[in-house]
């Protein structure tokens, strides 16, 4: 009688209040970067989660995740370039125009962000934190190589759950020299010297392939990451804002300013008579 | 044969179907009120246009003219409203005319929802008609399907049942003039504080057997806030790239241009109703 | 009697001229009956001043054409003592769902006074920013249907204002419209706080003129700005308007104040 009791009724309030693990989550000192997620009490969890929040395949879902949106890295004789450009959108609004999307893991490591802007945020800091615990317990600095496989394989663990990210590892270690490599949400992890990433890589491959050798000049170099972003930034709805710019070398990153699109656009229009295109002629 | 053309009919609700959304017209959320008195009838409606959660007017009329004594408060997509209105005032005119006697409120709301019902519904009007013919005072409403109602005291739109609380409360038979214009402006007024789609002003109209009036903007009580600082740009703020003068010679060539007597005084065609 | 008007819901899409809306999503997608969010409406702003930051809120809740409330708070203080929050200096407002909005509300403060109950001190604005950034995120695959702004006063006594996408991305910034009249009121801002297409007068012809430098703006002329911001998005968005809760944050605690809206 007991069990059949026991199998129709369940203890009042069970819902209420809070879990063990809740309590000892709000309660923890340091604010951790959990690997223990929420999940919706239904059975297709991912799909759901595209239902509510990919813009993309449905305009009208009513969680608009903000995006990232033109990347680039090369490498080059001097060390990596990296540059991107600073819009958010969610959707046809533009949310931000000041995305920092250059992420520095730490003083000699960068990473990129594309795609969902949250999921790069949160998991480069994740990448940030397992780096120095690599340095803490070995000793030395972590590789290029390593650190981008600690992101590829933490996100293919995640795989078909909805994340969204195309990120770009540079770093410069002494047992690798310059290192770069682009690592996505569906854990794809490539090597390689030129890599743009998001909705505008095909205008900056555009820019970037046609000037880029790999015997480049520093100065060189940074203007062609700057000019590779610029174009892509004037034929891509999706990306605009300011070019962020940073040259990775062998004793760490250094940062080339975060400089606003429209003067730049002007003035490599008027003092080198490129984007043609635009006219300002009355007709 | 005149009237609509649905040439494009198919392909829009293929295109529908797979996603595509609609333009969106211009108002859905509406109040409008109407009630018998004695010895003629009251309609008011309020003054909000809608275009989704935005409003695309804050003060538009939804009281139609049909003929002298019989006028129509409608709800629905804004263009259907207004030209259902004017198809019907015409008509009847020609009707009045060539009958050679006063148009009659029944003829009206027949006439409204034969047109409204070989649309099927795709004329989206719904409407209060009211007037003060030989046979007396009369108050309908029309569906855009085609269904009507004889009632003494109607609402309609989303405001309909937040006015409809006002009329199950407060109305009585046998209602004076002043009495039932407080009764709708009252009914209005609750559309416009409790329902979203519904706001800004009353617009009333009274038509007794010797005449019809309309009291626009009866009650204003949402006027808007004075702004706390200037927004006046300097001369020079905005950046300008190139420049181009178009003399009056020049331009008189394509358009006509006419002198203003006092250049402070904007030309009565042009003024508008704008925040201060 | 049917004078019962069906006229669409604001968020349902259009429910005129086509006899219904879509039922499929694109793509032949299954549409799922698990639906958990609503949408209240509401609109919420920030701006942070030299050393102050300002939050402000309507308080109407509405539910497709209905009002749920006209008094319903979207601003929050976090920390301090007790229930009333006494001494905080970090304010949390929400926009969105609102039901979401109370659970984050109530998971930020309570991590926050247990953060001085732990280390003796109250926690600084970065890292409460940071660490409600990581409590959004942890809803990643389930996510909190909110737009989040985060006030206070940095550890230099700047004003600090932090701005939030409902999976936890966020950026500090000098001020944010949140919600329904965001669209709204986010590009008067951009004009007026951060002085977009505005150059200074007579500073040069073409493209010599040089663009205005934005300031960090007075307090009085903040609060004027918030308030003309609201007055105008009353004006045009259905969904806003009842009052404006205004929470100032100065180095000496937070000053709350309340200015009633249009209701209709």
């Amino acid at each position: 009688m007991d069990s059949l009791v026991a199998q129709y009724t369940r203890p009042a309030f069970s819902e209420a209040g809070q879990s063990q693990e809740e309590q000892q989550g709000l309660s923890q000192a340091s604010p951790e970067l959990s690997l223990k997620f929420a999940l919706p009490p239904v059975a297709q969890s991912a799909s759901w989660l595209r239902a509510m929040t990919d813009d993309y395949s449905n305009p009208n879902c009513p969680i608009k995740i903000a995006h990232g949106t033109t990347t680039l890295a090369f490498r080059f004789k001097g060390g990596i370039i990296v540059a991107t450009d600073s819009r958010a959108t969610a959707g046809n609004w533009i949310a931000s125009q000041t995305v920092k999307k250059v992420i520095e893991i730490n003083n000699c490591l960068l990473g990129t962000m594309a795609g969902g802007a949250a999921d790069c945020q949160y998991w480069l800091a994740f990448l940030g934190m397992q780096c120095r615990l690599h340095e803490l317990r070995h000793k030395r600095r972590i590789s290029v190589a390593a650190a981008s496989k600690i992101l590829a394989n933490l996100v293919y663990s995640y795989k078909g759950m909805g994340l969204s990210m195309g990120t770009m590892c540079a770093g410069v270690t002494p047992q690798e020299g310059p290192a770069l490599y682009y690592i996505d949400s569906d854990g794809t992890r490539l090597a390689g010297n030129l890599f743009c990433v998001g909705s505008g890589q095909t205008f900056a491959y555009g820019v970037l392939d046609a000037q880029y050798q790999y015997d480049l000049s520093d100065e060189d170099a940074l203007e062609l990451g700057r000019r590779s972003i610029l174009a892509a930034t004037h034929r891509d709805a999706y990306s605009g804002g300011f070019i962020n710019l940073y040259h990775v070398k062998e004793d760490g990153w250094v940062k080339h300013g975060f400089n606003d699109t429209n003067p730049m656009f002007w003035k490599t229009k008027l003092e080198k008579g490129e984007f043609s295109n635009v006219t300002a002629d009355l007709v | 044969m005149p009237g609509f053309d649905f040439s494009n009919h198919n392909r829009n609700a293929a295109l529908h179907a797979q996603g595509v959304p609609l333009p969106k017209a211009t108002s859905t959320g509406t109040t409008i009120v109407g009630c018998l008195f004695n010895g003629g009838v009251v309609i008011a409606a309020d003054t909000r246009a809608t275009s989704g959660p935005i409003v695309a007017d804050k003060n538009c009329e939804k009281l139609h003219y049909i003929a002298p004594q019989i006028w129509c408060a409608g709800a629905g997509t804004a263009a259907d409203t207004e030209f259902t209105t004017a198809i019907i005032s015409s008509n009847l005119e020609l009707h009045a005319l060539s009958t050679g006697r006063k148009p009659r409120v029944v003829t009206c709301m027949t006439m409204l929802k034969q047109h409204l019902f070989r649309y099927q519904g795709y004329i989206g009007a719904y409407l209060v008609v009211a007037g003060v013919d030989p046979t007396g005072a009369h108050l309908f409403t029309v569906h855009a399907h085609g269904s009507t109602d004889k009632l003494p005291y109607v609402t309609m739109g989303s405001g309909s049942l937040a006015a409809m609380s006002v009329f199950e409360t407060q109305w009585k038979n046998d209602l004076t003039k002043d009495a039932a214009v407080k009764l709708c402006s009252d009914a209005i007024m609750a559309g416009i504080f409790n329902d979203l789609g519904s706001g800004s002003n009353v617009d009333v109209a009274i038509i007794t057997e010797e005449k019809a009036t309309l009291l626009r903007n009866f009650i204003t009580p949402n006027v808007r806030q004075p702004k706390e600082r200037n927004y006046r740009f300097q001369r020079g703020t905005t950046a300008i790239l190139n420049e181009k003068l178009i003399t009056r010679e020049e331009i008189s060539k394509y358009i006509t241009v006419h002198e203003l007597e006092d250049d402070n005084v904007t030309a009565a065609a042009e003024t508008m109703d704008v925040d201060q | 009697m049917a004078s019962v008007f069906t006229g669409a819901p604001p968020q349902g899409g259009p429910g005129y001229s086509f006899k219904q809306t879509p039922t499929v999503a694109l793509s032949g997608e299954r549409q799922h009956s698990f639906y958990p969010y609503t949408d209240n409406g509401g609109s919420t702003l920030g701006i942070s001043g030299a050393d102050f930051t300002i939050l402000a809120g309507d308080t109407r809740s509405t539910h497709g054409y209905n009002i749920n409330t006209r008094y319903a708070p979207k601003l929050f203080k976090i920390g301090g003592e007790g229930p009333e929050n006494k001494g905080s200096r970090i304010v949390l407002s929400v926009v969105g769902f609102a039901a979401d909005g109370d659970a984050l509300k109530e998971r930020l403060d309570t991590i926050v006074k247990m953060y001085k109950y732990q280390h003796g001190k109250s926690i600084t604005v970065a890292a409460c920013a940071q660490r409600l950034s990581h409590i959004l995120y942890n809803k990643r695959f389930f996510p909190y249907y909110v737009h989040a702004i985060l006030g206070g006063i940095d550890e230099d006594g700047k004003g600090a204002l932090y701005s939030y996408d409902p999976v936890g991305s966020y950026e500090r910034e000098q001020c944010r419209a949140a919600g329904a009249a965001a669209s709204l009121i986010m590009p008067f801002l951009d004009n007026q706080v951060n002085l977009k297409n505005q150059y200074e007068p007579g500073s040069g012809t073409g493209h010599d003129l040089q663009a205005k430098l934005a300031q960090p703006l007075p307090r009085k002329d903040v609060e004027d700005l918030v308030r003309d911001a609201f007055t105008s998005a009353v004006e045009r968005h259905i969904e806003v308007g009842d009052g404006l809760q205004m929470m100032i944050i100065t180095k000496d605690g937070i000053e709350e104040t309340f200015t009633p809206l249009k209701k209709d």
